[in-house]
């Protein structure tokens, strides 16, 4: 069991909500999103398109539209991250905290050589002359694995493969050795055998740097081996929150179990009947004040109707928001009812291709 | 890795589609050719699901369009129930399309934004079919139940719908000509996991219940092996294993397919880790490497494959063949 709140957190983030207004009404992109970050650890938020994951992503990274409408802390070492935004602490992102986007051909500058732009970070945040940013720009990409730096800091984007691209990603994000990386779906563009390398590039550099990363990610393999502790976003909120072993092994939240239960996996037999969880994903404008998951959900009873489940349990123990969570009695109990009925709280048929679990 | 070679083909009378030594070229200016499909073979059975898999560039997708003739053929040849599809041409051609219809990666631009999705569906039955508009609209409203889209939204359009439920019109626009075999080309990688596996058991339903054959293209391994009878793995334009799904997956012979099996994040227990380690980066299809075209980043690669092309072999005992000189032969009793 770990430690309960210490005071090293690198992160902290206690009740964000965003909510985006539009036209057609207000988008509730996140809602009392709260998490905390040592250093040097690995944090996975896994969740589908519109649960909420990159809004996390780019509301710490202070890369929200301005009509994003914010509320919330996010402290870093105990410091009001949104109060430094309005100082103007440019030196900050880019620096302490600096983020990897999903795909490298939009996230660098076609126009530019690679070299140019891991330097132009360099000189900018850190102050080094052209020269030496140059020197140390070769050298950052010969740390993160591609082969023949010297002739590679020279080339353009498009003169390099998808793999390599988001090597010379990474590099620019690590240039000014920060504590915490932001990896936004870091390799959903590239293939499988890409994606092996890349994830192990960040590995290493985790734990040669000691630095702390954010992995985002909609794929549960990638969470499960690379990360400590996994938080599962559905409809804006965390879920979910846990080590990742027990999340693994011993899930609470029914869509967790959905989400686990949904995907075919490698060492199932071929023809495997997949459980789909019933549906589809929740809008996010002006949302029910009930469990979100609720409509999609066979444990769901009309308690689950009343109120949204907070997320319980202390920080830094396993947390989840579900009034009847999955392997508990109160879960059992709810199955066993709506099975009895046929339907769930919401009138969802209970399809008989679920056989008993937990 | 990979190899030429038809000795993978089978004999059986139930040989729906096949594919013999199929080659496709694209040119890119200055006479250079991208090489993306080099002599490429195997066959489907009737009622069968054949996977291919492979990452980026292996050319599984040109395989795909070219059997429907979406892209030119450079050569061999494409066999469905005894005609050449690589042959024919005109009026021949667009009669035997309806035979064989496709389903696209991405479901949203795959449908035309300003057009009703009743009338999306119903466009290949108003060229082909009884063109009695009774039974036209009973026909889609049954397709549209079947695919799980509720009939009575057939007077909205695409952008109405969600990306699943796109698909789902998708899959009815490519039945309403009650093809034999469908052709699916990444038919889940756009859409999320908890949607992916109510359209992976559609499908799986509607082939029952349509009798169909279906050809699935995906890069997503475990998807593939979820859905198919029968595997082939792709590199650079060459075959280089088939076999059927749960043996190749099994016992993974060649080298490309095990680094594959090793990659993903939680690998197949059949393999080592350390083998998805595979070097370098992909060679560039223009100027594809000499012998085995996977021997620039193999373990196993010796002097041979640099200068001699494998060609398919069978491998245990089954239908399971590879193409490759150093085959990684496990110590399965059963050999």
């Amino acid at each position: 069991m770990k430690t309960i709140e210490t005071p090293r957190s690198l992160l902290e983030v206690r009740d964000l909500q965003v909510r985006f207004p539009t036209s057609r009404g207000t988008v509730h992109a996140l809602d009392k999103v709260s998490f905390d970050l040592r250093p040097g650890q690995a944090l996975g938020i896994v969740g589908e398109s519109g649960s909420g994951k990159s809004v996390t992503a780019r509301t710490l990274m202070n890369l929200l539209p301005r009509t994003a409408q914010v509320s919330g802390e996010v402290l870093y070492e105990g410091k009001d991250v949104r109060a430094l935004a309005a100082a103007g602490a440019k030196h900050f992102w880019g620096v302490e905290m600096t983020m990897v986007f999903q795909d490298p051909m939009t996230s660098l500058n076609p126009v530019k050589k690679v070299g140019e732009q891991i330097a132009e970070t360099l000189r900018y945040h850190l102050g080094r002359g052209r020269r030496d940013a140059w020197a140390e720009a070769t050298e950052l990409l010969g740390q993160v694995g591609i082969p023949e730096p010297a002739q590679r800091v020279t080339q353009y984007p498009h003169e390099l493969s998808g793999g390599l691209r988001q090597r010379v990603v990474i590099a620019m994000a690590l240039a000014c050795r920060p504590r915490l990386l932001i990896a936004d779906e870091p390799t959903t563009a590239v293939d499988v055998t890409v994606q092996k390398h890349l994830l192990d590039l960040l590995d290493r550099l985790r734990a040669e740097r000691e630095m702390a990363m954010i992995l985002i990610t909609h794929d549960l393999g990638v969470a499960k081996g690379r990360t400590d502790d996994v938080a599962v976003m559905y409809g804006g909120r965390i879920v979910e929150l846990a080590d990742t072993v027990s999340l693994f092994s011993d899930m609470r939240h029914p869509y967790t179990e959905a989400l686990m239960r949904s995907i075919p996996r490698i060492d199932d037999p071929s023809h495997h009947r997949l459980d789909p969880i019933p549906g589809r994903p929740p809008g996010l404008m002006e949302p029910p004040q009930r469990c979100t998951f609720a409509a999609r959900c066979r444990y769901a009873r009309p308690d689950c109707l009343e109120a949204v489940p907070e997320l319980g349990g202390m920080v830094g123990l396993h947390r989840f928001s579900c009034n009847h969570p999955v392997g508990t009695e109160r879960g059992r109990a709810a199955l066993a009812t709506n099975r009895a009925a046929g339907i769930n709280a919401t009138g969802l048929p209970m399809t008989e291709t679920i056989e008993e679990v937990g | 890795m990979a190899g030429s070679g038809r000795v993978q083909l089978r004999d059986s009378e139930d040989v729906l589609l096949r594919v013999e030594d199929l080659v496709v070229e694209f040119p890119v200016g200055r006479k250079r050719v991208v090489h993306a499909v080099s002599s490429v073979s195997f066959d489907v059975i009737e009622g069968e699901t054949l996977g291919i898999v492979g990452e980026s560039g292996c050319g599984k997708s040109t395989v795909a369009r070219s059997i429907i003739r979406l892209n030119p053929i450079d050569g061999g040849r494409v066999l469905y129930e005894g005609d050449d599809l690589a042959e024919l041409e005109g009026g021949a051609l667009r009669r035997i399309r309806p035979h064989l219809q496709m389903i696209f990666q991405d479901p949203i631009s795959s449908l035309n934004p300003r057009r009703k999705v009743r009338d999306v569906i119903c466009e290949g039955l108003a060229v082909w079919g009884d063109d009695h508009a009774v039974w036209t609209r009973s026909r889609i409203g049954e397709l549209m139940e079947a695919v799980g889209v509720d009939p009575r939204f057939g007077d909205r359009r695409p952008h109405q719908f969600s990306g699943g439920q796109c698909q789902r019109i998708g899959i009815a626009r490519a039945l309403a000509l009650d093809p034999k075999v469908l052709i699916c080309d990444e038919p889940v990688s756009a859409l999320d996991v908890s949607v992916q596996a109510q359209i992976l058991n559609l499908l799986q339903d509607m082939k029952q219940r349509y009798g169909l054959t279906v050809l699935f293209i995906s890069h997503d391994l475990s998807v593939v092996k979820n859905v198919s009878d029968r595997i082939v793995v792709m590199y650079l334009g060459k075959v280089c294993e088939i076999g059927a799904a749960d043996e190749l997956y099994e016992s993974p012979v060649h080298p490309y397919t095990r680094a594959l099996l090793a990659s993903i994040p939680e690998p197949a227990a059949t393999v080592d880790v350390a083998e998805g380690d595979i070097a370098g980066e992909l060679p560039s299809p223009v100027n594809p490497p000499s012998g085995c075209r996977f021997h620039t980043r193999c373990p196993h690669a010796t002097e041979i494959c640099r200068q001699v092309e494998p060609t398919m072999a069978r491998v245990g005992g089954g239908d399971h063949f590879a193409a490759c000189h150093h085959p990684v032969l496990g110590p399965d009793p059963t050999r």
